[in-house]
């Protein structure tokens, strides 16, 4: 291979020549018979196409990241330097799930989690801005704490008025009406001809007009209509 | 200012007992000597724990350091270096590739190298660098002989040029434009050989 002679370059100087040509520094006669070379030289010529191909292999390859811990690890190997108790919190514990959280498929997971979290939210209708104003404090928490308490009860005692009422109402009528006769009675019986009971079929009518609860007994006509709208404040 | 300079001050200033100084060192050049010392090594593990021996002896020998004699980058490629020969020596990974095809010695009915890279990738794509592609390069040069090896990650990967790794490698030139294009051939042999099998 070293004595050989093709087209004015031996083989030897081909192969010095043969990085220079790979990073394109030959240029003119040079290349010239370099090429010639190649092309006609059966060991210098799959020399080139494999240095190439070699070259462009290892160009592929990229830097590596060192570990995140080395420098501190080096400087306390060299200097001796003690790390802080800090140093040595994050070390045992926050870098194990940093990087444990750096994977792809749990930053998907979180990714996701943070997306449905967010939808909801703004399906509830809370607003980032909101929380602004939320006050954390513990006399704050407190204070809030009593109003919904405060709230709860007046609710409760809101609705116990309005069942009294009804009740007050529904006593009253039960006075004022005459009663019915016996006779009255048994006209309705006949009239009913579904074979349910009074009290059955009334339902199942009142079930058919949706209509709003009555401060009424169930055999008699309703009279007074007593409907709350209470809102809370 | 120059790096040469800056470098040569913070030496100086390292050797005077400056702990700032030498952090600087650390942090300017721990990514270059983590990286040879993986592509040599081979693995995280032993890069990272070899990458600590080269500070500590960088420590201990930083008044050796010359200007005169070339560049301070020259020097830490230097003693990351000699460091991997060492280490290889001892742990006496002989690899050579110039026996490509031959079976290892001790087991002559084994398969040749080329026949031993791990297959893990499919066929090379000149736009798409897959990461199994990467790790089938990077295990193809660790099947390399170590002055092919070194000769490559030096020029190859770390992109000195090819004075400065005759430097580091004390030989001439010529040796070291010998070594690179045989390193090259004998990387591209190994996975053409490994994709040829798969395809």
């Amino acid at each position: 291979m070293a004595g050989d002679n093709k087209n004015g370059l031996q083989c030897a100087e081909f192969d010095a020549l043969l990085s220079d040509a790979l990073d394109g520094k030959l240029k003119g006669l040079q290349l010239e018979s370099f090429d010639l070379h190649a092309a006609s030289c059966a060991v210098c010529g799959p020399l080139l196409s494999d240095a190439k191909v070699g070259h462009s292999w290892l160009q592929s390859l990229e830097e590596i990241e060192p570990p995140g811990d080395l420098v501190r690890n080096v400087l306390i190997a060299t200097t001796g330097l003690r790390p802080s108790w800090w140093e040595r919190f994050h070390a045992a514990f926050i870098t194990p799930i940093t990087n444990l959280a750096r994977q792809p498929r749990f930053a998907m997971s979180f990714g996701m989690a943070f997306f449905s979290l967010s939808v909801t939210l703004s399906i509830a209708g809370v607003k980032p801005g909101d929380l602004r104003h939320l006050d954390l404090r513990p006399s704050a928490m407190k204070r809030t704490y009593y109003q919904t308490t405060a709230k709860v009860v007046k609710y409760y005692e809101n609705i116990r008025f309005v069942y009294e009422l009804e009740s007050r109402v529904r006593e009253f009528k039960r006075a004022t009406t005459p009663e019915q006769t016996q006779e009255q009675k048994d006209k309705n019986q006949k009239n009913n001809t579904s074979g349910q009971p009074d009290q059955k079929q009334e339902r199942n009518y009142s079930q058919g007009e949706n209509q709003p609860v009555l401060a009424s007994t169930p055999e008699l006509p309703p009279v007074v209509t007593v409907t709350t709208y209470r809102r809370f404040s | 200012m120059e790096d040469a300079q800056v470098a040569a001050m913070l030496v100086r200033r390292c050797i005077d007992g400056d702990a700032a100084a030498w952090e600087e060192i650390v942090r300017k050049y721990n990514r270059r000597i983590y990286n040879i010392c993986y592509r040599f090594a081979g693995t995280a593990d032993d890069a990272q724990d070899l990458t600590q021996e080269v500070f500590i002896k960088m420590y201990r020998t930083l008044s050796s350091y010359d200007i005169e004699r070339g560049a301070f980058v020259t020097w830490v490629t230097t003693v990351t270096r000699n460091l991997l020969v060492d280490h290889f020596r001892k742990t006496k990974q002989d690899r050579m590739t110039d026996s490509l095809d031959a079976a290892p010695s001790e087991h002559e009915d084994a398969m040749p190298l080329s026949d031993r890279i791990e297959d893990k990738s499919k066929p090379p794509d000149a736009s798409v660098q897959s990461r199994e592609t990467k790790e089938a390069v990077h295990g193809a040069l660790q099947k390399l002989s170590p002055d092919l090896r070194e000769a490559v990650i030096l020029r190859d990967l770390q992109d000195m040029d090819y004075r400065e790794i005759a430097l580091v490698l004390k030989v001439p030139e010529g040796t070291v434009k010998s070594r690179i294009n045989r390193g090259r051939a004998e990387l591209a042999r190994l996975l053409q050989r490994t994709y040829r099998q798969v395809v």
